[in-house]
């Protein structure tokens, strides 16, 4: 496959403060990659600093083998971006910040009017009377309306209802299709194990683990609560490492749903709860 | 992206630009009434007992407030000169730091477009309404001195163009210092600081000869109005060297810019 991002040795320095610590990552064609990691871990001053907003300290972005810089036109107008926060040109409507946006591209007006349909976007509101979603949506369309060969989306669905949630990684699977490259920043692991390839987690500023989202899915991690009045045999017999308290067990399974049930079988069990792990439990189980 | 800039700017230009037609129209309106009392010749007369120094740095010594004109050629260009330098100054310090305060400065590193680019438009768009604003009210002035009686309008002209320098200066002076900084707010307290500064320093150097090194750390030095009135022709020398500041400024500008983290 062809790499059409390398992060190499990126550093990020606030004075003492290192966000960013040596952070390398090569991102393929077509690949949509996971990036994760709790608030303050170094998410996104990497991308700022990929973006050229922040001066790096250390190291370089290349795109296809050419080093990004600042003021670098024939890179950028292959770059869409959206921003966690989507602030745009309140005086605007959302009909003017896309023919201001339109300015900059050429032939890009019937992927606007294809996007703004999907999206359901009213083009006549002023961008200060949008929602809060509906400004994200005006972000990905501004984002996508170039047919961007890399797209870099930092917490992209915050504010998206589930139905345009859909919609959005509906887009995302037809721009992958298409070959385009997607960084995907976010702390919603649903969300990775749903659209991504591959995933990297970031903690303090490192780049700690990188996998394949399949081997992660493979892995079944799972948090499991059981309320039982036989609290203290199954945590014997079953072996874990847990406490229990007021009858309730709450423990880390890796086992297959097949297996925890067919043991669970014989006790007296009230309630089960099955959750997906947070993005804590995945750094504390796999990466403590 | 100069549409832009000027779309973004038209409100706080069409709101100074009626502070400043508003405190001449206010002036215009009451100034018959005061010629018609008969006391304007005991105004004259009373301030011929001011000392010399006074005069002369209001212009006082080469005037008359016998005229609306009169006492635009003594005390009304320094409004003009204050609110068109307060304007441009605040301008200069807001027009970078408004995309970081406002954070569309990560939309703006999306598009294909430079820092020089992005900077030159908004220089440009700024020039333009400081151009106007002092377009405007040199209009309003022209007409309303003409109604009012005969008037040198060779010389007004002249007058009228002189605070294009100093505010033009003020525009660099505060968009050069903006560049240092991520919040408007640290900047409001410099740019029109600058400003008032200008104007004591100016005033003190007609006041006193011992202080009189401070004209060369005055901007207002280069908006030369005394100059015209008196011999009816604009300095080049003082419009050569506010062309030359604006350059340097604009240069160290556009270094510091494309060099600038944007948080």
């Amino acid at each position: 496959m062809k790499k059409i991002v390398e992060i190499k040795n990126l550093s990020k320095n606030y004075g003492k403060i290192k966000a960013v610590k040596k952070l390398s990552l090569d991102l393929y064609e077509g690949e949509i990659f996971g990036f994760i990691g709790p608030n303050g871990a170094g998410k996104s001053s990497t991308i700022r600093c990929i973006m050229n907003l922040l001066n790096k300290t250390e190291g370089k972005v290349l795109i296809e083998g050419k080093e990004f810089q600042k003021n670098d036109i024939e890179i950028q107008k292959n770059i869409g971006y959206l921003p966690s926060e989507v602030n745009l040109y309140e005086e605007y409507t959302v009909g003017e910040m896309l023919n201001f946006h339109e300015s900059f591209y050429e032939n890009v007006h019937e992927n606007r009017k294809k996007l703004v349909k999907k999206l359901n976007l009213d083009e006549s509101k002023k961008i200060e009377d949008l929602s809060f979603g509906n400004l994200k949506k005006l972000g990905i369309i501004l984002a996508l309306m170039h047919e961007p060969k890399i797209l870099i989306l930092d917490e992209a669905t915050s504010g998206l209802d589930p139905i345009m949630q859909n919609v959005f990684f509906e887009l995302l699977k037809e721009e992958k299709e298409k070959g385009t490259t997607i960084f995907y920043s976010t702390h919603i692991l649903s969300e990775v194990s749903k659209i991504c390839d591959r995933v990297g987690i970031i903690k303090e500023g490192k780049l700690i683990k990188i996998e394949d989202v399949k081997e992660i899915k493979n892995k079944n991690l799972t948090n499991i609560t059981i309320e039982s009045k036989d609290a203290l045999k199954i945590k014997e017999e079953l072996n874990l490492d847990c406490e229990i308290i007021d009858n309730k067990i709450i423990f880390k399974n890796e086992d297959s749903f097949n297996n925890l049930l067919k043991k669970l079988i014989k006790y007296d069990i009230k309630k089960i709860l099955i959750e997906e792990p947070t993005l804590e439990d995945i750094f504390y189980h796999y990466y403590k | 992206m100069f549409k832009k800039e000027l779309k973004s700017n038209l409100k706080s230009f069409i709101l100074w630009t009626i502070v400043l037609v508003a405190v001449y129209l206010l002036v215009y309106l009451m100034y018959p009434s005061i010629i018609k009392s008969g006391n304007i010749q005991q105004i004259d007369e009373m301030m011929k007992l001011f000392p010399d120094e006074i005069l002369k740095a209001f212009n006082m010594d080469i005037s008359s407030l016998d005229s609306a004109y009169g006492w635009l050629k003594s005390e009304g260009f320094i409004f003009i000169l204050l609110i068109t330098g307060c304007y441009a100054s605040i301008m200069g310090s807001n027009i970078l730091l408004k995309e970081e305060n406002d954070k569309t400065i990560e939309y703006i590193s999306m598009l294909p477009i430079s820092r020089t680019k992005i900077l030159n438009s908004k220089v440009l768009a700024s020039l333009f309404y400081i151009i106007g604003m002092i377009f405007f009210i040199t209009i309003f002035n022209l007409v309303s001195l003409k109604i009012s009686g005969p008037l040198d309008v060779k010389e007004f002209l002249l007058i009228s163009i002189t605070p294009l320098f100093s505010s033009i200066v003020f525009f660099f002076m505060s968009l050069f210092v903006s560049n240092f900084t991520h919040k408007s707010k640290k900047m409001l307290g410099f740019s029109i600081g600058i400003v008032f500064l200008s104007y004591i320093f100016n005033t003190l150097t007609a006041l006193d000869k011992s202080v009189e090194f401070l004209k060369y750390v005055s901007v207002f030095t280069l908006s030369d109005l005394r100059n015209v009135i008196l011999n009816n022709k604009l300095d080049f020398s003082l419009i050569l060297i506010s062309f030359i500041i604006c350059i340097i400024l604009y240069i160290l500008s556009l270094i510091k810019y494309n060099k600038k983290e944007m948080i």
